[in-house]
């Protein structure tokens, strides 16, 4: 056995492509290869301080910045001993709800529903759909908005730091999103409803294994220290190597994750099938009506998953202001040692975001990094094999099987979907 | 109306999409965005990207692959503008921090192990312009929405968009920001190009540096601030060569080799 040190670099969004292997009919292999250039962040941030890798990890993937940045200052806290402030705890809740809400109309609007009404982009939908296409882009600037607010900035903000923030946000700012999130609750609806409408294809089912965080509490939630598995099993996320085992494949620049020896998901549908029982509100009224076994074996039902999600996100952002609004600015917590080792847990609208690292002498010693795109790889690719043997054994066209491999892929929230936008047929 | 709208395509290259990101995070705009030029490319947001001559070459990212280097060269022959955009395409980017100081193999051994990966040989980032002609920088992590509205504005209706020629210590003066060097923090303000809006002191935090180098010819008296406040040369590249990569490091050196005032 020998032990790796993995880059985060398993973001998809800049250059990925598939590849679909055949032998006459018979499917050889389905791969997604990465092709984005390797960045090595993990190893670039030796020797700094948790301040200034806090400053560079974000930079992994602007979708999940505020992911990044949570995952890290999680890992770094345990790392160097710091308690954060009720109120900065409270204020890292709503930034993550902001990010959900902007990060799952992105791609349940942007980046999956084209492929579902047939159009090349939601910019192609205008003309047919231009109402939904403008409550997604209502919904995602407010998701966005609330992203400013916490984090100073829509990407890549600084103002969430180790020990609290640089500035607490406003009450008149926490006013305003209160308000806005109670107007844009409908709008959440009819995207449930939208997404609730469409015909999923059932080519890629297979049974899935789910994995997400346990958030605190027994709530619903974007962050906490165990990890949730479908088959009952419960870890410490300092044990992250074992869940995920990563490993390096020639073909890509990304590295892949298997459980057990098996491929597992992470994602909003995971979240939603391990917490169920946690959801409240109108969230939990659409998942009992909309959920149903399928969602344990399609991976496409990670798009309606994000819909109900956001809607869930939208719901609490109104209590999240409150608290946040009523307790006064703590001073910033302080580091109360120099020598240590943490893992931080979160998840990222695409699923679980592990940052481990180890601190000496007040300087990062390792940062090793596991995102959720390259725990989804294996099971990416094993649901595009069925999919493309199932499809062809009933002749479809080469032109109908990239269309499905690459909702199937795109149905995982690769970071970010156009990974998967070069599917080659290859006939040997 | 016989006027061809300008044929424009939007790359991303090895960095995290935020740029690209960022016109998409442009809401209000960009349906009207859409209808000022004619998007041929933009992978990020749709599948039908027909390639072809560009007016207007948008390059988000680094370039850190063999295939990456071939792919710059073959859009920069066929726009007629190539502009970076984000301190990744101007400067590296946080990848690109360590460009001078080499050890880029073993950093890559230390991620990949011994395994052979086949897809493309990559190397250490390195900006755009290390490999083509770029015509115009907006930098930023990721850039600023006003800022890249209003150069693309300004170059649809044919004219030459605005740069900042000053830091980021500027923007603070305007907001009447507390100086957080006068605080007693470093902050990487005084080297650092202006068009954030001087958002972390505004924030009440030390400026990081990620717009990247400022240009401002006064640089030298700039630098010569930090070193006032006792930083020393290491300390002040250590802090912001993080975003301004090689491009700082250089600015840096240049200006100690011409003696900065004391």
């Amino acid at each position: 056995m020998r032990e790796l040190n993995v880059e985060a670099l398993a973001r998809v969004e800049g250059d990925g492509g598939i590849t679909v292997t055949l032998e006459g009919k018979k499917v050889k292999s389905v791969t997604l290869d990465v092709h984005e250039g390797p960045r090595l962040i993990e190893q670039l941030v030796k020797g700094m301080t948790p301040a200034d890798d806090l400053t560079v990890i974000p930079r992994i993937c602007a979708i999940c910045t505020l992911s990044h940045r949570y995952a890290a200052i999680r890992g770094l806290e345990k790392a160097l001993g710091v308690v954060p402030p009720e109120k900065a705890q409270l204020t890292r809740d709503l930034m993550m709800l902001g990010e959900n809400v902007e990060s799952n109309s992105l791609h349940t609007f942007m980046l999956a529903l084209p492929d579902f009404l047939g159009y090349p982009s939601a910019i192609a939908m205008l003309a047919d759909y231009g109402e939904d296409v403008k409550r997604a882009l209502r919904l995602k600037k407010f998701g966005n908005h609330v992203m400013a607010v916490t984090s100073g900035r829509i990407v890549h903000g600084e103002n969430p730091i180790i020990g609290g923030f640089g500035k607490y946000p406003t009450k008149k700012a926490l006013d305003e999103i209160k308000a806005k999130s109670k107007e844009l609750i409908p709008d959440a609806i009819r995207d449930v409803e939208l997404f609730a409408s469409l015909k999923y294809p059932t080519y890629s089912e297979a049974k899935m294994v789910f994995m997400s965080v346990n958030a605190p509490n027994k709530l619903y939630g974007f962050a906490g220290d165990t990890i949730l598995i479908s088959n009952g099993k419960e870890a410490s996320a300092e044990d992250y190597k074992t869940l995920t085992n990563e490993r390096v494949v020639t073909h890509s620049f990304a590295k892949r994750s298997l459980y057990q020896d098996k491929t597992f998901t992470v994602g909003a549908n995971a979240r939603m099938i391990n917490m169920a029982k946690r959801l409240d509100g109108q969230a939990a009224d659409m998942f009992e009506k909309y959920y149903d076994e399928t969602w344990l074996a399609n991976p496409l039902k990670n798009n309606l998953a994000q819909a109900i999600e956001m809607l869930w996100s939208l719901e609490h952002i109104p209590e999240a202001c409150r608290k946040v609004a009523s307790l006064d600015d703590p001073p910033i917590a302080k580091p109360t040692k120099e020598n240590g080792s943490g893992t931080g847990a979160v998840e990222a609208p695409r699923g679980t975001l592990y940052h481990h690292y180890e601190i000496k002498n007040g300087l990062i010693e390792l940062a090793d990094i596991i995102t959720p795109t390259a725990q989804n790889l294996d099971d990416i690719e094993k649901h595009m094999k069925l999919c493309a043997e199932r499809m062809l054994a009933e002749d479809k066209k080469d032109e109908e099987v990239r269309l499905g491999l690459e909702m199937v892929a795109r149905a995982y929230d690769p970071c970010i979907s156009c990974a998967t936008h070069l599917v080659t047929l290859k006939r040997i | 109306m016989t006027t061809q709208l300008p044929k424009v395509g939007i790359y991303g290259f090895t960095g995290c999409a935020g740029d690209q990101l960022m016109i998409l995070n442009c809401e209000d705009q960009l349906v009207d965005l859409l209808g000022a030029v004619d998007m041929r490319s933009f992978v990020m947001a749709k599948s039908d990207n027909p390639e072809g001559p560009l007016d207007i070459a948008f390059i988000e990212g680094s370039i850190s692959t063999e295939e990456q280097v071939n792919r710059i060269k073959e859009i920069r022959e066929r726009s007629k503008v190539l502009i970076a955009i984000g301190t990744c395409a101007c400067h590296g980017g946080p990848q690109a921090m360590k460009l001078e100081e080499g050890g880029y193999e073993d950093r890559f051994k230390a991620v990949y192990g011994d395994a052979k990966i086949t897809i493309s040989k990559p190397f250490e980032a390195q900006p755009v312009d290390a490999f083509v002609k770029v015509d115009m920088y907006i930098p930023g992590c990721p850039i600023d929405k006003g800022e890249f509205l209003g150069a693309v504005t300004k170059l649809v209706a044919g004219r030459h968009p605005y740069q900042y020629k000053f830091p980021v210590c500027m923007e603070c003066r305007w907001k009447e920001n507390p100086c957080i060097l006068y605080a007693g923090r470093f902050c990487g303000g005084p080297l650092t190009k202006a068009g954030c809006g001087a958002v972390c002191p505004s924030h009440n935090l030390p400026c990081v540096g990620c717009w990247g180098p400022t240009d401002d010819l006064n640089i030298s008296s700039e630098y010569a601030l930090l070193k006032e406040k006792g930083y020393k040369p290491e300390e002040i590249l250590t802090k912001i060569k993080k975003f301004g990569g090689a491009n700082v490091a250089k600015l840096v050196k240049d200006i100690e080799k011409k003696g900065a005032k004391k």
